[in-house]
Formats: C-alpha cells, structure tokens, sequence
C-alpha cells in the first residue's frame, strides 16, 4: 500500500446563484498515491473542475461554499484555511496547471517574471537567482533558447509554449502533487500529445503524482493508473485504468466508451450518444442522477441513491449503482450490444 | 519605438492644421467680425481699419496669410486687447491653467485609482455603496456648484481656526491652487473611479488571478503585482483627453476662484470674434490634446508589453 498525497474525503460544494443553490459537487472522495496518476473524468458541467478548484482552495467564496468533507495533503487538513495558512501547500505541494494557457498568465509580466515570483514567494531566493533557476525550469519543458524566451511576454509565446512555461511555473518549488484541470482541451491534438509526453516524461524523472481533470477519455487511457469518473457532482465509478475500462460497472461509464470513436473496431461500427441531458443541479434527483438517461434504470433507481459499493471480486473498483446490488442482474450482460471484454477502445 | 513616435508626430501635424482650418472656417462663418464690438464707427474709419488689419482682403487669401504665420509661430496681436500678442497672452496665461490642471489630474488619477480599487475589493458592501453615490454626485453636478461649495468649505474652515488657512480665491502660492485644483479633477476623478472599478472587477475575473492564486501568493501581492497593473491600462488610455480637457476646461472653476488663466481668454476671444486670439488658443490647445493623446500612448507601450511592438 503507496502512501496517499492527496485524499479527498466526501467533498461538498454548493454554489448561491440568484436562480438558486447549486449542488455542483456532492459527497465527493478519492486519493492520489504517491508518484501515480488520477483522472477524474466526467461531461461538462459534472463538477470536476470545482472539485480540484475547491481542493486548491480558489474557487471564488461567496458563491461559492464548501458545506462538507475534508482534503489532507500528507495527512494535513487543508480544506478551511485562510488564504495565508493555505499558502503553505499551494504552489509548493500542490502545482496546478489550467485550461487555457493563452490565458492563465497575466499578460503584462515577463514569462521569467512569473516563474521567478514563485521561487521568490516560497523559497526566499533573490530575484536573480530565481530568475536563474526559472530559465532551467523552462528548459527542463523543452522551451528551445530558455533565457530569451524568459524575457518574452505571454504574447510571444504559443499555446503549446505557454502550456510548457505554466507546467515549468507549477513545478518550481517541486511539488509532491500537479493537478492538471484540463491541461490539453485548448490545444491542437499534435500539441496535446506534446504536453501529455511532457507531463509523462516529468512523472518518472521528479516522482510527484498528478491529478489529471479531463473529458477526454483518450487521455485518460494514455495518462492514468487510477480513474474516477464523474457524474452529475459525484463520483460514479472508480477504480484502476483497467477497471474502468474492461470492467466498467456503471452504465455510465459504458455509455461513455460507446460514445467514443474507436481505431480498433470495423468502420461500420456507430457511436451511440447517451440520450438526454444530465439533470438538474438546482434539485438534484433523491435517486441516482443517471436513472433518467439509463438504459438499465429499474424502479429503485429513481427513488433511492446507490451506495458506492466495492465490486467483491475486484478490490478498489467501487461503482454507485443498484446494479451492484447482490439481487440485481449482470450489467454487462443487459449491455450486450457493446461486447465490452477483448474489444476495448481503450486507445 | 522612434518610427512610432514619428508617425504619430506627423499624424499629429495634420490633425492640428485640420483643426486650425475648421476653426477659421467656422469663426468666419459666424455673422460680424472683431470690429463689430467696438462702438458705432463711421463707414471710413471701420474701412481703414480693415485694410490695417488685412481684413478687407478675400477669406482664402486671409487664410493663407495665417498658416504662413502660424508656421512661423507667430499668431498675431489681439484685436480687442491693446498692443497685447496672441503668443504673449498664452505664454503669460497657459502655465497657470498647467499648474492646476497638472495638480487636478493629480488628484484625480491618485484618487480615481485608489477609490475605484476600494470599491472593487468591497464590491456590493457599504464602502462600495457610498464611494459610488459620491461618484454619481462627482460626475452630475457642475464644477461651479462645487467650487462654490469648495469656497464656502475653506470660509468656514478659516472662521473656525480664526486665521487663514487656505486661501479663498485668488493665484500665487502652492495654498491657493490646493482647493480649485481638487474641485477642477472632481469630476475627472469620479469618472476614473467608475472606469477603475469595472476594469478591476474585470480582471478579478481573469483566469491568471486563478493562477496567481493557485500559485500560493498572498492576496496584497495578487493585488499589486497582477490584478492593479493589468487594471490601470483603461483608466490610462483615457487620462489623455481627460488632461487635455481639463487643463482647458477650467475656465469656469478660474473664473470661481479668480484665477488668471488661459481659460477666460479662450472664452472671451470667442464672445469679441477676437480671431487672432481664437486662433491662436484653439490651435495652441488642439496641439497640446495631440500632444498628450501621443504621450499618453507612449506610457502605454510602457505598462502594457502588448503594444510596443506594433
């Protein structure tokens, strides 16, 4: 058993909007092992990114609010500090990468500049020596003439270098943890596949874990040991990479996966959307937030919400389904369309 | 930098000569001429005056007469004030107008920026709510109302003391220009703390003060280093007609306070048709809003790398 850099214990969060409190994240818990990789997946608008967000602490508070649960980096408690107390972890255990790098750096500082004023906030180096220290962090990213680059402003720079100088940013003071939300959405697929290496070929050689957000099941495949997919603010499934992909045991999941273009299966073969929309997070369903798109949905579904239960012949892979339960049918044999086993589409 | 600057210069040029043509332009289209204010004169003596001041030869041929002049610098004698040179009138009269224009956008900038940062920070609170009715005072009600408040306040305030702490009008010392210059950047101030407010409330919002955060920076370094910089660049873009128009614009709060601007001149050549003296202070003014628009444009470059190198 790895120890656990981050476990995240039955997180709540709620947003107060005029239309009304949204639930955006309710009862969510899940680890990272030391020097392994997480991917939390989900559609848009399930609550992945406010988890990560929540667990950083810089989800904008009000509206936002966490009503439950706790996060321990390392065995401390990190939910409930103040921002100073929260400054301790933040950037120096914890590095975080974003979305959209054109924008995820101010624009009127020097790409040296910001990665310098980490080092300089955290580890008390002067300005040169952190500037010094910045320009082998840009090159350990493979940014090619670092020290002219690190003069430049975000405006010089492409999406992928940008990318790059955020992940060297995120890695100055060596964090144990690198939460990536979303680190490849905004970019061309040839440049994802540049920072995916990237991010792999910095795993082995400084050992941290990272925290992989994403909506893209592919990356998933390429960068995950661990995955916990997500569902209308919780987690419907988790498990190891295999699990979830040739064990899957929520409907969901399936679903996903035969909505994904596949390189493996005969061209004739059609992708099959899930029907519907997710429900409403204003008044989330009292029973499991997929019944209404579920092809499996029997009558419990929609009046009780399934526990998160471990499959007994499969440790660690936990789902939250009724069909779990020991007196429902076998999933995969109502989902027989898929011929999931040996067919994977994993990649 | 300098092809810049140079561009600029000369597209700064062609706006002062557009503005010096549509001003004599416009002052001739005006029914009467600078000696229809003088007393009934007979047929002869307004005859011989106009050949004197070249005012019986065709507009067009006045008009050239005047560019040559002015390319030259030299903007004539003032028809209604004796032996008084346009160019003496300014240069005795436009460094006072300067002086509190300089301090009034002093003020307005330094509290434009700090009151539009407050009411950003306790966005929808009390703080917020009071700097922003203040605001909509600041902006709605003329400068002569304030400067007549201003006087009042400074009247009171030397009853109370039982000396003269301010003065209450008049020109001189750093004392005297304190109060005019704070009613003259009022409005100034009050619109650069809406505009700081919003352009503050923007950036909160931007996805690098989420960066910042998730950096582990304290919020007072957030707030200096990334959120008040990126902040400024609107507040800035309109500080150039903003000094412009101030330092032109006093004429009201100069008259107020009595003070011997450029600014009452400005006005009276209009009220005379004192054309000389029209010209000279609107081509004088028109250069100096140019003037600043560049510089402020400059000092942009400065703070916001984005702009330098077009």
């Amino acid at each position: 058993m790895t120890a656990n850099i981050l476990e995240v214990t039955n997180l709540s969060v709620e947003f107060e909007t005029f239309g009304g409190t949204v639930q955006a994240v309710r009862g969510v818990s899940f680890a990272v092992e030391a020097g392994k990789t997480l991917a939390i997946v989900g559609e848009s608008g399930c609550g992945k990114s406010v988890t990560v967000q929540s667990v950083m602490g810089i989800i904008p508070m009000p509206p936002g609010k966490i009503t439950s649960g706790s996060a321990k980096v390392k065995g401390e408690e990190i939910l409930g500090l103040t921002a100073i107390e929260a400054n301790r972890y933040r950037g120096v255990e914890i590095g975080m990468i974003f979305q959209d790098p054109m924008t995820s750096l101010n624009p009127s500082m020097t790409i040296g500049n910001q990665i310098a004023e980490t080092l300089v906030v955290h580890r008390g180096k002067s300005h040169s020596e952190a500037l010094a220290m910045a320009i082998k962090l840009l090159d350990r990213t493979h940014i090619p003439e670092a020290s002219k680059r690190a003069r430049q402003y975000p405006f010089e720079f492409s999406g992928g270098m940008l990318q790059r100088a955020m992940i060297a940013q995120s890695l100055a003071c060596n964090p144990s943890l690198l939460i990536a939300d979303e680190p490849t959405t905004a970019l061309d697929v040839t440049i994802q596949e540049q920072i995916l290496e990237l991010l792999t070929e910095l795993q082995r050689t400084e050992g941290m874990s990272i925290l992989l957000i994403t909506h893209d099941l592919a990356v998933v495949a390429r960068m995950a040991d661990q995955v916990a997919v997500m569902y209308a603010g919780q987690i419907i499934e988790r498990g190891s990479l295999d699990d979830i992909f040739y064990r899957s045991a929520h409907p969901y999941t399936l679903g996903l996966k035969s909505a994904m273009p596949s390189n493996t299966g005969r061209g004739d073969k059609r992708l099959q959307p899930i029907p519907g929309s997710p429900p409403d997070l204003f008044s989330p369903p009292q029973g499991c937030g997929y019944a209404a798109r579920c092809p499996q949905a029997m009558q419990i579904c929609k009046r009780k919400l399934p526990v998160l239960t471990e499959d007994p012949g499969d440790s660690g892979h936990l789902s939250r389904c009724w069909l779990q339960h020991k007196d429902a049918p076998d999933v995969e044999e109502l989902y027989q369309p898929l011929k999931l086993k040996g067919t994977s589409s994993a990649h | 930098m300098l092809s810049y600057i140079t561009k600029r210069l000369v597209a700064g040029l062609i706006t002062v000569w557009f503005i010096a043509t549509a001003t004599f332009i416009a002052m001739h289209l005006v029914p009467g001429d600078p000696l229809m204010n003088q007393k009934a004169v007979s047929a002869e003596i307004r005859l011989n005056l106009e050949r004197k001041y070249g005012l019986d030869k065709p507009v067009v041929e006045q008009y050239f007469i005047f560019l040559g002049n002015m390319l030259t610098g030299d903007f004539g004698i003032s028809y209604t004030q004796q032996n008084r040179k346009v160019n003496d009138i300014i240069k005795d009269h436009f460094p006072v107008s300067a002086t509190l224009g300089i301090l009034a956008i002093f003020f307005a900038t330094l509290g434009g920026i700090l009151w539009g940062a407050i009411t950003a920070v306790y966005k929808n609170r009390l703080p917020d709510i009071i700097i922003m009715f203040l605001v909509i005072l600041g902006i709605s009600v003329p400068s002569f109302v304030f400067a007549a408040l201003g006087q009042l306040l400074l009247v009171n305030l030397n009853q109370l003391v039982g000396q003269s702490v301010l003065p209450v009008a008049g020109w001189g010392t750093f004392s005297h220009m304190l109060m005019p210059s704070m009613v003259l950047g009022l409005s100034t101030m009050a619109l650069l703390t809406r505009l700081m407010r919003s352009s503050m409330l923007d950036v909160v919002n931007e996805d690098y003060i989420k960066t910042a955060k998730a950096k582990g920076l304290s919020p007072l370094r957030i707030f200096f280093r990334h959120q008040l910089r990126n902040a400024i660049l609107p507040v800035i873009t309109v500080l150039g007609p903003q000094i412009a128009a101030i330092t032109t614009g006093g004429f009201v709060v100069e008259l107020v306070f009595a003070i011997p601007g450029l600014g009452r001149y400005f006005v009276q050549a209009v009220q005379q048709l004192d054309y000389t003296v029209i010209m000279g202070t609107t081509v004088f003014y028109g250069s100096f809003l140019v003037l600043m628009v560049i510089l402020v444009d400059i000092v942009y470059g400065f703070i916001d790398p984005r702009v330098r190198l077009q």
